[in-house]
């Protein structure tokens, strides 16, 4: 494998993050074409920890934690470059919204959650109490919502707030133990989150607060990603990306990579972007 | 290079047995692409996440990679629990700090490396009114806060026997009772 930036052939991948690089497995379907996993990119000084995609430009942007950054490159090929680098102590989860063009990121050590524009300009703290181990952070731009997930083991909980921080409320605090991955799948209007304390996936619709579970007995679940019928997520035990069918509720395939090492974030690389536009995208 | 045609093209990888190289075709540094289990880094000189050493002995001995170091005060489901070269512990709770998460942080006393976190570190909680220029901090082993004249116990809270208005904020006064008309 080439230490730079490989581009990736057209279709949908899965990007996720193993110490220093981010690989890729293509998607033919929901079935991840194993063969022909490959880095896209390796940074072999770097932890990376989040990983998010714009469809848009087609970049993919990363979390790192040894000179805490965040940065992004091409998918199509290019060079990585960091977008922000202040003030960052241990940036985690990070989440595009494709069409206002800005991404957001929860910190573990500041305690924050931070937005700024795609080019790392116009950079603003939106939440910045009650947050003791905020990771997992997605966003759901046509409906103007956040989400993140905070693992404190004391009162772990999953909240939601508009994209500016405000109307901020709890979502899930029962029955959780350490929320550390969540999803939203904006055709089926489901979050869905995986949880290394109880071991379990569940979904709930925000707004009608159903929650069900999809699968139990699951092992150490780092990132998670939803596409389709399929939920993929990363898992520090067994060192490998699991498909779960998410009406079946049962595991479907598992890839391994030949380097055994914890894989940290996921997130699908769609083709095409989903449809869809909010307030920002028109003003 | 392969296709220059002279016997130096291709050259042995710089990395440890079992590993592959590359080479970044714009820089022409050549990187490991396959370091050994637990290792990491262009010449797989570092440890993954959650460990430390000095795998290929850089900075000295070789130190192979093991897990953070951090006196039980670390939580496993975090990230970047370590410095990756030096073990130094980066993400202390239960109210500890130092390298090893081995005391008790500022604003906090006891014994950081107890076997239960409710034994840890307690707050000092100094009295604002009894402690020397409002300090927060105390002693990291006996948690006594550093009292004003005539001021006693652990958190500086309470006037010595004999002496009165902690409130004053520059230490307690002598009562001055008259020994002849008071009981004590």
């Amino acid at each position: 494998p080439r230490p730079d930036v490989h581009p990736l052939p057209p279709g949908t991948h899965l990007l996720y993050a193993q110490s220093g690089r981010i690989e890729h497995v293509p998607l033919e379907g929901y079935d991840m074409k194993k063969d022909d996993a490959k880095p896209l990119l390796h940074l072999p000084e770097k932890v990376i920890i989040g990983v998010a995609y714009d469809c848009v430009d087609k970049m993919v942007y990363w979390t790192e934690i040894t000179s805490p950054s965040i940065s992004r490159a091409s998918i199509q090929g290019g060079e990585p470059t960091a977008v922000i680098t202040t003030e960052l102590d241990s940036p985690e989860g990070i989440t595009v919204d494709h069409l206002s063009r800005t991404m957001f990121w929860t910190d573990s050590v500041k305690d924050r959650i931070e937005v700024a524009s795609l080019e790392g300009t116009q950079r603003r703290v939106i939440v910045d109490s009650d947050l003791v181990n905020p990771r997992a952070i997605i966003a759901d731009p046509p409906n103007g919502n956040l989400y993140w997930a905070d693992w404190n083991r004391d009162a772990p909980k999953i909240e939601t707030s508009y994209m500016d921080g405000s109307s901020r409320r709890v979502l899930v605090k029962d029955d959780l133990g350490l929320p550390n991955g969540l999803t939203f799948d904006p055709q089926s209007s489901l979050l869905c989150w995986a949880d290394a304390g109880t071991h379990k996936m569940e979904c709930m619709n925000p707004g009608r607060g159903d929650r069900r579970q999809v699968l139990e007995g699951i092992q150490y679940p780092f990132g998670i990603t939803a596409f389709g019928k399929n939920i993929y997520y990363t898992d520090w035990r067994r060192d490998a990306v699991v498909a779960v069918d998410r009406y079946a509720g049962r595991e479907s395939d598992e890839f391994q990579p030949q380097k055994r090492t914890k894989l940290y974030g996921i997130t699908a690389a769609l083709s095409q972007c989903p449809s869809g536009q909010n307030y920002c995208s028109v003003n | 290079d392969a296709t220059q045609g002279t016997a130096g093209d291709c050259q042995p990888c710089p990395c440890p047995v079992g590993a592959t190289c590359a080479v970044v075709p714009k820089t022409r540094e050549v990187v490991c692409t396959n370091c050994p289990a637990g290792t990491t880094g262009k010449r797989c000189e570092l440890c993954d996440d959650g460990f430390f050493g000095d795998p290929l002995g850089q900075n000295g001995a070789v130190r192979t990679c093991r897990a953070c170091k951090c006196s039980n005060n670390m939580d496993p489901n975090a990230v970047g629990n370590c410095n990756r070269e030096s073990g130094e512990c980066l993400k202390c709770i239960y109210n500890t700090a130092g390298f090893f998460c081995d005391r008790c942080k500022e604003g906090f006393y006891g014994n950081a490396q107890a076997a239960n976190p409710a034994d840890k570190c307690k707050p000092c909680s100094c009295s604002p009114f009894g402690t020397v220029d409002r300090q927060t901090g105390c002693s990291q082993v006996t948690g006594q806060c550093e009292c004003l004249p005539n001021v006693a116990e652990r958190d500086c809270s309470a006037c010595q026997p004999g002496f009165f208005n902690l409130h004053s904020g520059n230490g307690c006064q002598r009562c001055d009772c008259n020994p002849i008309g008071s009981t004590n």
